[in-house]
């Protein structure tokens, strides 16, 4: 087997913290998102991690740190939103070029997965397309996610539903699925005229005939689409502290919730209220509550909430 | 470079369209002849100096700024008090140099100053306005203006400025929103702010316009600060589209009031 993250995409939603990083690149309780996938996976696995050009840079600074010496990063030529090949186009291409014939574990990787991979790497059955599927709880909470309606075994998918109105259960899809290496050509073949649609494949499949398993996972999950999930995942991992990156000071300070100081970050005299601060910031005289600081912003003596400020931002009352 | 050898131009040309105006007025009144009883050098010299102080005058009501339209009311009334401060200026100056005042000579060619430098000094800003105006848009624009977000307030905007040939030149629109639109108005819709720094830099832009994504004004402002671009702010982004705003002072803050018009208290409220 060997895995597959994608991580081409270009997180508009995000800007302007992916201004210069792409999502699996970003911070999540003081490390990368992508690491924390890959401290996840079996140490043997070949892993391939599928960027745009217009990241490649930041992607190429993550690998010089050396962390993750075996993990290949293949670049697909776009370097707009409009231009990229789409997840399963990505995958597809992939595939074909280096004429792969093993099963692919498929991440996405802007998702944070509080399950064991190896433990749903260990459910697989041979040859069948297998789906993790969070358990939201509650089926009017799924109403903003894919759906899987379970056949009555409990182990198949009977059907998917996007974004249903009236969910017929509380299992929402994940980013994290098994490709069975003798169905890659069905998904070469549905990626030429579905090239964006990476859940669709699924589907393809029971179109097709072919049974999808699925396993259910409970604890935490998260989608890091937006800054509302990515301040939500920070505060599932972090818990009501304050996590301090290498050379980072929090002094005189009221915190309240989850608060991320990055390396070299340092705040005085503020009170700060789920915060996430990148690198080397300075924060002085500030109430930040639910607020994002990139790399290098320096705010003084003022009051912000719900933002995102990009790299370099420099807001100080005179 | 442009925009200054322009407005060098058009700081002297008022100047000598003041001095030339009370020339003007002193001819009407006395005749075209050198008179003298009153004679034309003393008055012209009078005339020279009170000129650039007129100028200062007429400068502080920001009739030459790059936003200012010159066909307004307001912009009228402003050369208007500007010109009454210059005759002022001119009747004081040439009774201090000259020790007599206009009493013995004409108080009506005053009144003639007062009226040719009104009217004479607002025709030429409407006339140089549209020379500026073609100037500045001529290729490579002088003042290249981003548009960020696509809404009905920004179309709007995108047309009065290219309809009006307004300096502030729209040569690209970013949207947040990721509108399917290709352009507005020929000005090209390049993609979502992901593009800003790449946009700002490529098409030199000068002048950014917020006209949608308020959450987004603290990231354009600090994008804008860093490369000295001038940055403006859409009143509807706030929800405020009666055009009924107005930016004030409230002890030394700027802020912006929107407030129960009632008339005749314009200069109470």
């Amino acid at each position: 087997m060997r895995a597959f993250i994608l991580a081409g995409g270009f997180a508009t939603r995000l800007w302007p913290l992916t201004e210069k990083r792409a999502k699996p690149l970003l911070p999540l309780a003081g490390r990368p998102l992508i690491d924390h996938l890959l401290g996840q996976l079996p140490a043997d696995l070949s892993v391939t991690v599928s960027i745009n050009a217009a990241f490649e840079k930041s992607f190429e600074h993550w690998k010089a740190q050396g962390k993750h010496p075996h993990v290949e990063i293949v670049v697909e030529q776009s370097r707009r939103d409009t231009e990229k090949l789409g997840a399963l186009g990505a995958v597809a291409q992939w595939i074909t070029q280096r004429s792969i014939t093993e099963d692919v574990l498929l991440l996405t990787g802007d998702n944070f997965f509080g399950f064991s991979i190896q433990e749903f790497l260990g459910q697989y059955t041979p040859g069948l397309p297998l789906l993790a599927a969070h358990d939201i709880g509650d089926p009017g909470r799924a109403q903003s996610f894919g759906t899987i309606v379970p056949a009555p075994d409990g182990r198949h998918v009977a059907a998917f539903e996007e974004k249903p109105v009236h969910p017929k259960s509380s299992l929402v899809s994940t980013g994290l699925s098994i490709l069975p290496a003798v169905h890659l050509p069905a998904v070469v073949e549905y990626a030429q005229s579905k090239p964006d649609n990476v859940g669709g494949i699924f589907e393809e499949f029971l179109r097709r005939g072919i049974p999808v398993e699925f396993r259910a996972f409970r604890e935490p999950w998260f989608d890091i689409g937006s800054f509302d999930a990515y301040l939500e995942a920070t505060r599932a991992l972090v818990g009501d502290r304050v996590l301090l990156g290498h050379e980072a000071a929090c002094a005189e300070t009221k915190t309240e919730g989850s608060v991320v100081l990055g390396n070299h970050s340092v705040v005085r005299h503020s009170t700060l209220r789920n915060v996430i601060l990148f690198e080397h910031c300075s924060v002085e005289d500030c109430v930040l509550t639910d607020c994002i600081l990139d790399d290098h912003c320096s705010l003084r003596g003022i009051d912000l909430s719900a933002q995102m400020l990009r790299e370099g931002t420099i807001l100080e009352r005179k | 470079m442009r925009p200054r050898v322009l407005l060098l131009l058009w700081l002297a040309t008022d100047l000598a369209f003041f001095a030339g105006l009370y020339a003007l007025a002193y001819f009407i009144r006395v005749g075209f002849v050198l008179s003298t009883n009153f004679p034309f050098l003393p008055f012209l010299t009078t005339a020279l100096v009170v000129a650039p102080v007129w100028l200062l005058v007429l400068g502080t009501t920001r009739t030459f700024a790059l936003t200012r339209n010159q066909r307004t009311m307001r912009n009228a009334a402003y050369i208007t008090y500007a010109a009454l401060v210059g005759v002022a200026l001119f009747t004081l100056a040439f009774y201090f140099r000259f020790k007599t005042s206009f009493q013995g000579v004409s108080r009506l060619l005053l009144l003639e100053a007062f009226a040719l430098t009104a009217g004479g000094i607002w025709l030429w800003h409407l006339i140089f306005d549209v020379i500026r105006r073609m100037i500045l848009r001529r290729s490579p624009p002088s003042f290249p203006t981003l548009i960020v977000g696509l809404t009905r307030e920004s179309k709007s905007l995108i047309a009065q400025l290219n309809g009006h040939l307004n300096p502030l030149t729209p040569v690209a629109i970013l949207d947040g929103q990721g509108t399917k639109e290709t352009e507005v108005h020929g000005v090209p819709v390049l993609g979502k702010l992901d593009r800003l720094e790449e946009t700002l830099v490529h098409k030199r832009i000068t002048h950014v316009i917020q006209c949608s994504n308020l959450e987004q004004s603290l990231n354009l402002l600090s994008a804008c600060r860093r490369r000295g671009i001038t940055y403006m702010l859409l009143p509807s982004v706030l929800g405020i589209v009666e055009r009924d705003e107005r930016v004030e002072s409230l002890e030394g803050h700027a802020v912006t009031v929107v407030g129960p018009e009632i008339r005749g208290r314009w200069f109470f409220r």
